[in-house]
């Protein structure tokens, strides 16, 4: 009985002594967020280019071989609307969203020309971007702000980064 | 709107992701033709310091946190590709596995460092699955943005 006793002391005393170490042990790994990748899942065929910023998600998803943006709230899970941005005949290349979810920037192909555009979602408006001096835009980056991107260009075959500061 | 210059000159340099307050810049570049991630200040043009990612080229799809602190970016082991965090104020190495065949190909860290979106390849389908963070890296303070 008093063996018993002791021995079932030592192993409390292990079992407290150890965990901390064990409840370390499980941090150290990423959780998927499931509720929210069924929603990604459900709203189109396949996505890519994820830009994350907080409270929004960005993407450009697939549905019946026509990509579009894509703006999520994560806060309700929901896609919300984006008046005047998608167009059928054109084709988004990269895109990046501010945490506030009010200015996208996009670049897209569309009549043979790829261009540079910013979306500001609180007014519907989409304004172009001149690349000076000229060049053929792929990837755009937007600080969390929304005051300075990023965008990398093709000029006389090789890739620049262009730095941009935005009016707020 | 306004130009500014990076002192970035004569390399190729592609993949640009900017610091959620906008002062820092990931970029990555050729280093002895490996694709390799690099950190630039945006105000002086300097390269700051990665501890971690020298190696397990190539590097693609960089993604900074609001203050630069943490740097995702996605390498290589062996033959799989290898998400992983760079916190370069404590010095930590983070690397991000994957369940099952997926493999990511492009991903962004959200300013507050709270949650991660990846690209990935699964079944012969592109998706984005979201990811929490918290479990693993204390957040970056983002001053004065909510996401609101």
């Amino acid at each position: 009985m008093m063996f018993l006793f002791i021995k079932n002391f030592i192993i409390s005393i292990l079992f407290l002594s150890l965990a901390p170490v064990l409840s370390s042990c499980s941090r150290g790994s990423m959780r998927p967020i499931n509720n929210l990748n069924n929603v990604l899942l459900e709203t189109s065929l396949s996505k890519r280019d994820p830009s994350l910023s907080i409270r929004w998600l960005a993407t450009i998803g697939s549905f019946n071989g026509k990509d579009k943006v894509e703006l999520f709230d994560l806060r309700t899970r929901r896609k919300v609307s984006l008046p005047g941005l998608n167009r059928t005949d054109a084709q988004p290349i990269s895109v990046s969203v501010n945490a506030t979810g009010d200015k996208i920037a996009l670049i897209r192909q569309i009549d043979g020309q790829t261009e540079l555009l910013l979306y500001r979602r609180n007014l519907g408006f989409l304004e172009r971007i001149e690349i000076v001096p000229k060049g053929v835009p792929m990837k755009v980056t937007l600080d969390a702000r929304g005051l300075t991107l990023a965008v990398q260009v093709s000029r006389d075959g090789k890739w620049d980064i262009d730095v941009i500061r935005l009016p707020n | 709107m306004q130009r500014v210059p990076v002192g970035l000159l004569s390399m190729n340099q592609q993949d640009p992701s900017l610091s959620g307050n906008g002062k820092n810049l990931a970029i990555v570049v050729k280093q002895n033709g490996r694709s390799t991630v690099q950190l630039k200040d945006i105000q002086n043009g300097s390269i700051l310091p990665l501890r971690h990612l020298s190696r397990n080229q190539p590097h693609s799809s960089p993604s900074l946190s609001w203050s630069g602190r943490y740097l995702a970016v996605i390498t290589q082991r062996g033959n799989r590709r290898l998400a992983v965090i760079e916190d370069r104020l404590k010095g930590k190495f983070y690397r991000l596995r994957l369940t099952g065949q997926r493999d990511p190909i492009r991903l962004s860290i959200a300013p507050d460092a709270r949650q991660l979106a990846i690209q990935m390849a699964y079944k012969g389908k592109l998706r984005v699955e979201m990811f929490d963070l918290t479990n693993m890296i204390e957040p970056d303070l983002t001053l004065g943005i909510s996401g609101s």
